[in-house]
C-alpha cells in the first residue's frame, strides 16, 4: 500500500501520516516514508510519501501509489502522475470549476482514477467556525468514505484517540465522521 | 527491553546516540539534522541518562564542545548540516589527526535537491578530505544501528567518525526498534599530553603518517568486517547489469527493481564509502560486464575505483552530476543502462491541463503574520535605493518582497555589507544598505562581522530582525533566548542590545516590528547617523514568531473593492498568503484560509483599500 499526501506548508499534512503509520504499526505492518520540513516548509507545496509494506526507500515512485490525499486541488493536479492506474484520490477543492477542465478529465479517464472532491473549506465552515487545520482529519475520514486507503474509520477513530491532544480528541472524532458522512 | 516505534530517522539515530552511552552531545541546528539534537534531550530524559545535551552558537562550537569531551574521555558527537560541516572545517581537519580519547561521532546531513540549502556539497567527500572514516546509511533503522558502530570504531581507531545520513533518511518515518543504554564506563580523565593535545607542526609531522596508517587498517576491516552494511544482492538470473550504490540511492534502487521485476541485475550494497572497500568492489566490477554506480550527490564511490574502464557514473555523463536521484531519475538511468525503451505514460494531458489551470509549484513564503514581513516592508519603504544584503534563515524569503539582493551564508549579510559600502567609497560614491540577519544567525557569525565593521568604520545600517527562535529549521533555542535542552537545565540569556553594544556599536534602537511607521522612521534615523559618523548602526526589529504561537490581538482586514485600483503593490511588497489577486476581477482580497489576523497589512495598501473590519460587522 503507497500513499502520497500533498497540501500546502502550514496545513497540518504530517499529522495524517503519524495516522497511517499508527494504524498500520498496530496490525503488526512496516512502514516507511518521507516527509517535509525546513524551507521547503514553510508556505510552500508540500509532499508526503508513505509506504506499508516490504520497502526499503520512503519515496513512491511516479505511478504507483494506490491512494493520493490531497489538501489543496492545485497541488493534487501537481501530483496525480504519482497514482498508479486505478488509483484513488480525495481532493480538498476550493474552486470547484477546475475539475471540468477538459484536459484534466480526459487524463482522469485515460488513468482510470477514481477521484473524490471535497468542499474541506465550506465544511469546516459550516460545522467548525472555520478552523481549517481540522482539514487533516476531515481529508482521513472522506478516505475511510470512499474505502480508498485500505483502512476503516473506526481504526481512525482509533488512531487519533491515542495521538491527539486530550482536548482535541472529541472535535477531531466530530470531524472524522463529517467527512466520513460527506462522501457516503 | 525491545519495543518498535514509528520514529523520524532524526529521531533514530538520537536514540541511537544515546542508547550507546553518548554523554556530550552538542550541535547547531540546520536542515535536514535539526530534529537530532532535541531528540537527543527527548530520549535522554526518557531514559534517565546523565547526557548533557546542548546547542552550541554555531557548528565550530558545536564540534569544539564536543572534542574537548572526547579529549576528556566521553563518548560525545556533534550534529550539524553539510554547509555547517563549512563552519566547522577548521576543528574538523586538526582534529582528524588527533588520537581521540572517547568516542567521537560527527553526524552531518546532506541535502541533496537541495530542499533547503545553498548547496549539494557531499559530506563523503569532507570525510575522504579530512581522511576520516564515513557510514553512509540507507534507511533510518540503518542510520540508528550505524551509531553503535560508528562509535566502536571510533574508539578502536581513536579517531573521529562521521555518520553521513542525507535528507531522505533524516526525514524517513520507520519502524524502529528501540533497546536500552549500553552499559559504558567512560569517566571524565583528562591526562596531559602535548604530543597528542596540542596541534604543534612537530607532532601533526608525526600524526600524519599515522592517520594514513589509521586508514588503511580502517579500509581493511571495512574490505572484512562490516558484512552487514557491505554486502551484495546477487541477480537470480545471470547479471545484464552491476549497481554499485550506497546510501538513500540504494533504497531506492532496490525498490525500482523489485517493482519493475527485473531479476537480471545484481546490486553491492556500499555502506562505508570512505575509506572504500576496495577489494569488495574490484571483484564485483571484474564479474559484471556493464556496471552503474548511484550515490548522492558527488562521485565519491566512483573516484576512488582505480579502473572505472567498465563503469557508468557521473565521470561519463551516465548519471546527472546535479540534484536528487528521485526514483524516477533512477528508473530512466536503468532503461539507458540496460539498452531497453522505457514505458510510455500519459503525461501530455496532465500537461496541458496545469497549464490551462495555470497550476505551478507555490514557491516557499514566509507565513501569515510574520513579523518579518512586516520588517522587510518597513526597510524596503524607508530606502527604497538602498543594497540589501541578507543572510540564512527565513528572512532569505524577503526576496519575495524585493528586499533582499544579495545572500551567501550564514553572518555574511554584515560582512558583506561591508564590501559594498567600500566598493562605493573607493569611486567615492555612497549608497544606503540596509542589512538584514536573524537572531540566531547574529550569534552564529554575525559578531565577527560587526566587530569588523566596526573597528574599520563602515557606514551601513544593520537590522536584526529579531523573532526569538531559530525558526526556519522549526523553533530552536539559541543564546539570545536562554533556554537550553533536557528538562529542568536552565541557561543564561544573552542580550541582543547587551552583544551588540559590546561590538562597539554605539546606535542601536529597538522597535516593535509589527509597528511598520516607526520601523521605517527608525530606518531613515539609523542610516542618516551612520553616513555622518561612519560606522555600523543597529535597528532591532522584535515581535516573536509566529511558530510560538503567542497570543496576540487579532485584527480581521477586510479590502474595499471601491479604492483598490489593482496596482499590486500590496502583492509585490508585502507578499501575504492571506492576501491575494484575483485575476478576474484584478482585484486583491483577503484569502481566510490562510489570514491571521495580525492587521499589519492595514498599514500597506497606499489607496487605503485594506481596512480594519468594524466590530459590529465581524
Amino acid at each position: 500500500m503507497q500513499y502520497v499526501i500533498v497540501g500546502i506548508g502550514g496545513q497540518g499534512i504530517l499529522f495524517s501520516s503519524r495516522v497511517l503509520g499508527h494504524i498500520a504499526m498496530s496490525k503488526g505492518e512496516t512502514v516507511i516514508g518521507s516527509e517535509v520540513h525546513g524551507m521547503a516548509q514553510r508556505g510552500g507545496s508540500v509532499i508526503s510519501h508513505f509506504k506499508i509494506g516490504d520497502y526499503s526507500s520512503p519515496l513512491v515512485k511516479a505511478g504507483e501509489a494506490d491512494t493520493l490525499l490531497a489538501f489543496d486541488q492545485n497541488e493534487a493536479f501537481r501530483n496525480f502522475h504519482f497514482l498508479r492506474e486505478g488509483g484513488k484520490a480525495v481532493v480538498n477543492v476550493h474552486d470547484k470549476k477546475a475539475l471540468e477542465n477538459q484536459e484534466l478529465q480526459k487524463y482522469i479517464e485515460e488513468r482510470s482514477l477514481d477521484v473524490h472532491p471535497i468542499e474541506g473549506y465550506e465544511i469546516l465552515k459550516k460545522h467548525m467556525g472555520g478552523k481549517f487545520l481540522f482539514l487533516n482529519v476531515l481529508i482521513l475520514g472522506a478516505m475511510c468514505g470512499v474505502g480508498a486507503g485500505n483502512v476503516t474509520v473506526e481504526e481512525v477513530r482509533q488512531a487519533i484517540r491515542q495521538l491527539a491532544p486530550p482536548k482535541f480528541v472529541d472535535a477531531n472524532l466530530k470531524v472524522v465522521d463529517l467527512g466520513y458522512e460527506t462522501t457516503r | 527491553m525491545s519495543e518498535k516505534r514509528i520514529l523520524l530517522g532524526n529521531e533514530a539515530i538520537a536514540r541511537g546516540i544515546v542508547e550507546a552511552g553518548c554523554e556530550v552531545a552538542s550541535a547547531y541546528p540546520g536542515t535536514p539534522s535539526s530534529e537530532i539534537l532535541p531528540a537527543v534531550a527527548h530520549w535522554a530524559d526518557e531514559l534517565g541518562t546523565k547526557t548533557v545535551v546542548e546547542w552550541g552558537a554555531n557548528e565550530k562550537v558545536a564540534f569544539e564542545m564536543a572534542a574537548g569531551a572526547s579529549f576528556a574521555g566521553k563518548r560525545a558527537c556533534a550534529v550539524m548540516k553539510m554547509v555547517g560541516l563549512n563552519v566547522a572545517a577548521d576543528p574538523f581537519m586538526s582534529v582528524a589527526h588527533f588520537r581521540i580519547k572517547g568516542g567521537f561521532l560527527l553526524v552531518v546531513s546532506d541535502d541533496p535537491g537541495p530542499h533547503s540549502s545553498q548547496t549539494e556539497q557531499d559530506s563523503r567527500f569532507f570525510a575522504m578530505f579530512a581522511k576520516v572514516p564515513c557510514f553512509d546509511p540507507s534507511t533510518a533503522a540503518e542510520a540508528k544501528e550505524m551509531v553503535f558502530d560508528a562509535y566502536n570504531l571510533s574508539e578502536r581507531h581513536e579517531i573521529v567518525t562521521m555518520l553521513r545520513p542525507s535528507v531522505r533518511v533524516d526525514h524517513c518515518r520507520q519502524d524502529i526498534e528501540l533497546n536500552d543504554v549500553i552499559d559504558i564506563d567512560r569517566p571524565a580523565d583528562f591526562e596531559k599530553d602535548i604530543s597528542r593535545w596540542v596541534c604543534l607542526p612537530a607532532n601533526v609531522r608525526i600524526n600524519h603518517p599515522m592517520l594514513n596508517a589509521k586508514n588503511d587498517a580502517i579500509r581493511e576491516e571495512f574490505e572484512k568486517d562490516f558484512g552487514k552494511y557491505n554486502y551484495e544482492i546477487p541477480s537470480e538470473e545471470p547479471a545484464r547489469l552491476g549497481i554499485i550504490a550506497g546510501g538513500i540511492s540504494y533504497s531506492v534502487v532496490k525498490d525500482l527493481l523489485q517493482s519493475m521485476g527485473r531479476k537480471d541485475v545484481s546490486i553491492l550494497k556500499i555502506g562505508t564509502p570512505h575509506p572504500l572497500p576496495v577489494k569488495m568492489v574490484e571483484d564485483f566490477i571484474a564479474r559484471h560486464d556493464n556496471v552503474l554506480v548511484l550515490e548522492e550527490t558527488y562521485p565519491v564511490i566512483e573516484m576512488q575505483i582505480p579502473d572505472r574502464t567498465k563503469v557508468k557514473g557521473r565521470w561519463n555523463n551516465w548519471v546527472p552530476r546535479a540534484g536528487e536521484l528521485l526514483p524516477e531519475v533512477i528508473e530512466e538511468i536503468l532503461y539507458k543502462v540496460l539498452d531497453e525503451e522505457m514505458p510510455k505514460t500519459a503525461d501530455a494531458h496532465i500537461k496541458k491541463a496545469l497549464e490551462e489551470l495555470k497550476v505551478t509549484p507555490r514557491k516557499p513564503m514566509m507565513c501569515p503574520g510574520c513579523p518579518h514581513r512586516a520588517s522587510f516592508f518597513a526597510i524596503r519603504q524607508a530606502l527604497p535605493k538602498a543594497i540589501n544584503p541578507s543572510d540564512i534563515g527565513c528572512y532569505t524569503l524577503g526576496v519575495n518582497q524585493k528586499a533582499v539582493d544579495a545572500v551567501i551564508d550564514m553572518g555574511a549579510s554584515v560582512s558583506q555589507s561591508s564590501g559594498f559600502y567600500m566598493a562605493h567609497k573607493v569611486d567615492g560614491k555612497e549608497r544606503p544598505i540596509v542589512a538584514t540577519i536573524g537572531d540566531s544567525t547574529f550569534f552564529h557569525m554575525g559578531l565577527p562581522g560587526l566587530v569588523s565593521a566596526v573597528y574599520n568604520r563602515h557606514a551601513f545600517v544593520l537590522a536584526i530582525l529579531d523573532n526569538s527562535i531559530t525558526a526556519m529549521t522549526g523553533g530552536q533555542s539559541h543564546p539570545g533566548i536562554g533556554d537550553k535542552l533536557r528538562k529542568g537545565d536552565k541557561g543564561r540569556k544573552v542580550e541582543v542590545e547587551d552583544a551588540v553594544k559590546a561590538c562597539g556599536v554605539s546606535w542601536v534602537k529597538t522597535v516593535e516590528a509589527y509597528d511598520v511607521e516607526t520601523g521605517k522612521e527608525l530606518v531613515k534615523e539609523a542610516w542618516e547617523h551612520a553616513r555622518a559618523n561612519e560606522e555600523p548602526t543597529v535597528v532591532i526589529f522584535r515581535h516573536p514568531c509566529m511558530l510560538l504561537k503567542r497570543e496576540q490581538e487579532k485584527i480581521p482586514v477586510k479590502v474595499d473593492p471601491e479604492k483598490c485600483i489593482g496596482c499590486r503593490f500590496c502583492i509585490n511588497y508585502f507578499n501575504c498568503p492571506g492576501l491575494v489577486f484575483d485575476e478576474q476581477n484584478k482585484k486583491a482580497y483577503i484569502d481566510e484560509r490562510f489570514c491571521v489576523q495580525c492587521g499589519v497589512c492595514i498599514n500597506v495598501c497606499p489607496h487605503g483599500a485594506i481596512q480594519a473590519v468594524d466590530r459590529e460587522e465581524a
